[in-house]
């Protein structure tokens, strides 16, 4: 397993989001939620649809300025969005409009980095994630699978320190969302990047995380390290320490 | 091509076998065989109609061409009616700048209105009602004043075309750019892209397939207001010599221009779909 930092990648204090319907209503989506995310932790938060993990992770992003409450990354306070936070998206959010390389290469082209180096750093990311055949293919030519692995290949090229996924493997049959966490687990490995990953899957959460967080109904419900040796086959999640950990995220999100 | 465990619902994943296909020559010599059968079909209709109508109400397609091939670089008859030494070529040529200039200015201005209107809702509440009331105001009302104003002068015709492209551009630009996923603009800024780079990297490429077919129908739309605002009154162009041709009945001359811009028209939105199909091959 790998050494967990100490010191505070994402820290949030307090923090509460309230948001405004059409016809006038409020809705509190966040309500105190106060945690510290340390430099190099793969966090996976962990909740039901419309409980508020994405509110909270696109807080984190920048995406959400309007809250009340402290929310730090490395130590600067969140306004916007930033270089320092890359962030892969529940939707398809590759550009169809660019090869598979410039999408990659986006990030490293609006920060001012040149063509030649930019598409190299591109096509290094693009192997590194097992599409080093289709540089020049359209994303609309490429399965669902892979434009996900072009997702992932573009926020680590642009090396940002924080990554934040938003069920990013969602939509995936089983077999490629594990083979996409496999491929995350490795750059997370690689890279030492602190994680924040917001699925609804407990296995998935299980598989991936060094520490979970359960958000339900707006609140921090619980905060659990995972202390299971990695890669974490399903063996490994079978142990009773993995079965205990499963039943306790399964209570937490009301299942058990 | 297929790369391990990417899944297989795409031309590079691999997946089923290949449909087959007919060989590329086989699909464009069933094009070329097809396609001309509608243009075969509205000749055929058109002769056979010239035969049972009297010339004074219609002239077989081979009069009109013999007309057209006479009167293309120099029309002796269009002199006689004050339209100088010219032909119908050289009236489509100034029909053809009109709608071309009006097209891309009046363009130009409703793309850019419409896009900025889409993102920016104070410009939107200013832009809204403008566009609701030229929009629903038939054009062609506008012409008549357009004469009062600026008078017998070309810029009379490329204001009418400009400013009826520009509305329309702005309610096509405004629709394109209200269905881009905010995903991508999001993705966009959460990658460092200013408003600058979200603009041209983000917004105008992925507006551009609404934006292309919107500019197909009002090229077309051009056409026809063109040649009426010349018609209701212009120093030149196409619609001054179907006016003149009909006021002395020549069906032949008035059906040769109206054929004229017709099949300019038709070349033209060709290139445009050529255009288009290049700059949106992605889609």
């Amino acid at each position: 397993m790998l050494m967990v930092e100490t010191q505070s990648a994402v820290s949030i204090d307090r923090l509460s989001v309230v948001f405004e319907r059409d016809d006038g209503t409020r809705v509190q989506a966040l309500r105190d939620v106060s945690l510290d995310i340390g430099e190099g932790e793969f966090v996976c938060v962990l909740g039901r649809s419309g409980h508020g993990k994405t509110t909270l992770l696109n807080v984190v992003a920048g995406l959400i300025p309007s809250y009340s409450g402290d929310v730090r990354v490395l130590g600067k306070p969140v306004k916007a969005p930033g270089v320092d936070r890359g962030v892969i998206f529940q939707k398809d959010a590759v550009f169809p409009w660019m090869r598979v390389e410039d999408n990659v290469a986006f990030g490293l082209r609006v920060s001012g980095m040149p063509k030649p180096e930019r598409l190299r750093v591109a096509r290094e990311h693009l192997d590194l994630v097992g599409l080093r055949n289709v540089p020049r293919a359209w994303p609309r030519e490429l399965s669902g699978g892979m434009r996900a692995r072009v997702a992932v290949a573009g926020v680590f090229a642009s090396d940002p320190p924080i990554l934040l996924a938003d069920e990013p493997f969602g939509a995936l049959d089983y077999v490629t969302r594990r083979q996409l966490q496999d491929v995350l687990l490795s750059l997370w490995e690689r890279t030492g990047k602190t994680i924040m990953f917001v699925t609804h899957d407990v296995d998935e959460a299980l598989r991936l995380a060094t520490r979970v967080i359960v958000v339900s109904n707006g609140s921090v419900v619980e905060d659990q390290a995972v202390d299971l040796p990695m890669p974490r086959s399903d063996d490994a999640l079978a142990t009773p320490r993995g079965l205990e950990l499963r039943h306790l995220l399964l209570h937490h999100i009301g299942l058990e | 091509m297929t790369e391990p465990g990417t899944g297989a619902a795409s031309p590079l994943a691999g997946g089923a076998p290949e449909q087959r296909r007919p060989a590329a020559w086989g699909r464009w010599l069933a094009h070329f065989l097809v396609a001309p059968s509608g243009v075969l079909l509205f000749l055929a209709v058109w002769t056979i109609l010239a035969i049972e109508l009297p010339p004074s109400r219609l002239v077989s397609p081979y009069a009109v061409a013999v007309d057209l091939w006479n009167n293309f670089l120099r029309s002796p008859r269009l002199e006689v009616f004050g339209l100088g030494r010219t032909g119908y070529g050289a009236l489509l040529l100034y029909t053809t700048r009109n709608v071309l200039v009006g097209l891309v200015v009046g363009s130009a201005v409703g793309i850019v209105v419409g896009i900025a209107s889409a993102r920016l809702r104070p410009l939107r509440l200013i832009v809204d009602p403008i566009v609701l009331v030229l929009g629903t105001v038939p054009v062609l009302v506008a012409a008549p004043l357009f004469l009062l104003w600026f008078g017998v002068v070309p810029f009379t015709q490329v204001l009418l075309v400009g400013g009826y492209s520009a509305v329309m551009m702005v309610i096509f630009a405004q629709r394109a750019a209200a269905n881009v996923d905010p995903v991508y603009e999001k993705s966009a800024m959460a990658r460092g892209a200013s408003w600058r780079d979200r603009l041209f990297l983000v917004l105008i490429p992925g507006t551009l397939p609404e934006i292309l077919g919107g500019l197909r129908i009002t090229l077309a739309s051009a056409w026809g207001l063109e040649t009426f605002a010349e018609i209701l009154g212009a120093p030149s162009g196409i619609g001054q010599a179907i006016k003149t041709l009909t006021n002395v009945n020549n069906v032949a001359g008035m059906l040769a221009c109206v054929s004229l811009v017709a099949l300019t028209a038709i070349i033209m939105d060709m290139l445009l779909v050529a255009l288009a199909r290049w700059v949106t091959r992605w889609a």
